[in-house]
């Protein structure tokens, strides 16, 4: 027989439920708490998890950034250089070497991070004498410096 | 002189750099020599080079792993030179390239070895009291290569 709409006694019941709640449980079986056993209370707590990890892996970024540039900070200190200076210099004697890089040659190859700290000081002080020059006063200028003759 | 605040400039004495023309001289002869004579020679352990590949510098040995975040054009076992080389190091010497380093002075070779995709990451929105999520799934393709050498000439001058 041909019937228009189905018979009142045919019902159709959600039958995965168990599987459908073990999605998001999986991911909440390691929290504290009953919300890693209670579906109710760990859609909550994964919601929330998931935005925080989108969140974090914009901000994972710039935490390692500024971590190399502490650990690039510290390696230029004990060669007598300070951050600025170094990356200043680095950079005006084109050597295009990124953060993460020089910061793994400061831990794992001190010899040569010695090298790339001496050139900078090197360049520095070329910058320096360069911007002396002759070292005469220009003409016309009272400067305040005593001169003894 | 007395020394007082005014007897000298406030900005520290500049150190007298060795004159450019015997500098260049001294660094002709003797360090690229020497360098070049090491290199031919042989006298280097295991050489470390600074690569600038998929738009990332790499801090690379032989027989290590690089894994991108990206597609590679190249089959799997394709053997690919990486140039772009920005410092090539060993125990006793470091070339720094200004930025780059010759192609003729320094050869690294990588072998594909897989293309793959990422783990499946969530990116996941919501804003609060506005019944508004959306979830997604991304999935990267990930490529990876081995280093297997990395040589130097002693092509120096």
């Amino acid at each position: 027989m041909v019937l228009l709409s189905t018979a009142r006694w045919l019902r159709s019941r959600l039958t995965d439920r168990f599987w459908r709640k073990q999605e998001v449980l999986k991911y909440a079986r390691h929290f504290r708490g009953r919300k890693n056993r209670c579906y109710k209370l760990a859609v909550r707590s994964v919601r929330r998890a998931f935005v925080r990890s989108t969140k974090a892996r914009r901000e994972k970024k710039r935490f390692l950034r500024a971590l190399w540039i502490t650990r690039i900070e510290a390696a230029s200190l004990e060669h007598g250089l300070k951050y600025p200076a170094f990356i200043s210099n680095l950079v005006k004697s084109q050597v295009e070497l990124n953060r993460k890089v020089l910061a793994d040659l400061a831990i794992y190859e001190p010899k040569t991070f010695k090298s790339l700290a001496a050139l900078a000081q090197r360049r520095r002080q070329e910058g320096f004498l360069a911007a002396l020059g002759d070292g005469k006063e220009p003409e016309g200028i009272f400067s305040r410096i005593v001169h003894h003759y | 002189v007395a020394r007082t605040s005014l007897s000298s400039p406030p900005w520290p004495e500049v150190p007298k750099l060795p004159d450019p023309v015997e500098e260049a001289k001294y660094h002709a002869a003797e360090v690229v020599q020497k360098v070049n004579g090491m290199i031919s020679a042989g006298q280097y352990g295991r050489l470390f080079a600074v690569v600038h590949f998929a738009s990332k510098q790499w801090k690379i040995t032989s027989e290590d792993l690089i894994m991108m975040d990206n597609v590679l054009e190249a089959e799997c076992g394709d053997r690919i030179r990486l140039e772009k080389v920005l410092l090539v190091g060993a125990d006793d010497f470091t070339l720094i390239g200004r930025p780059l380093l010759g192609k003729d002075l320094v050869r690294v070779e990588a072998t594909v070895i897989e293309k793959t995709e990422s783990w499946p990451k969530i990116n996941m929105r919501f804003w609060k009291r506005h019944n508004y999520q959306r979830k997604t799934i991304i999935r990267n393709p990930q490529t990876v290569l081995r280093i297997n050498t990395i040589e130097i000439y002693p092509c120096l001058s």
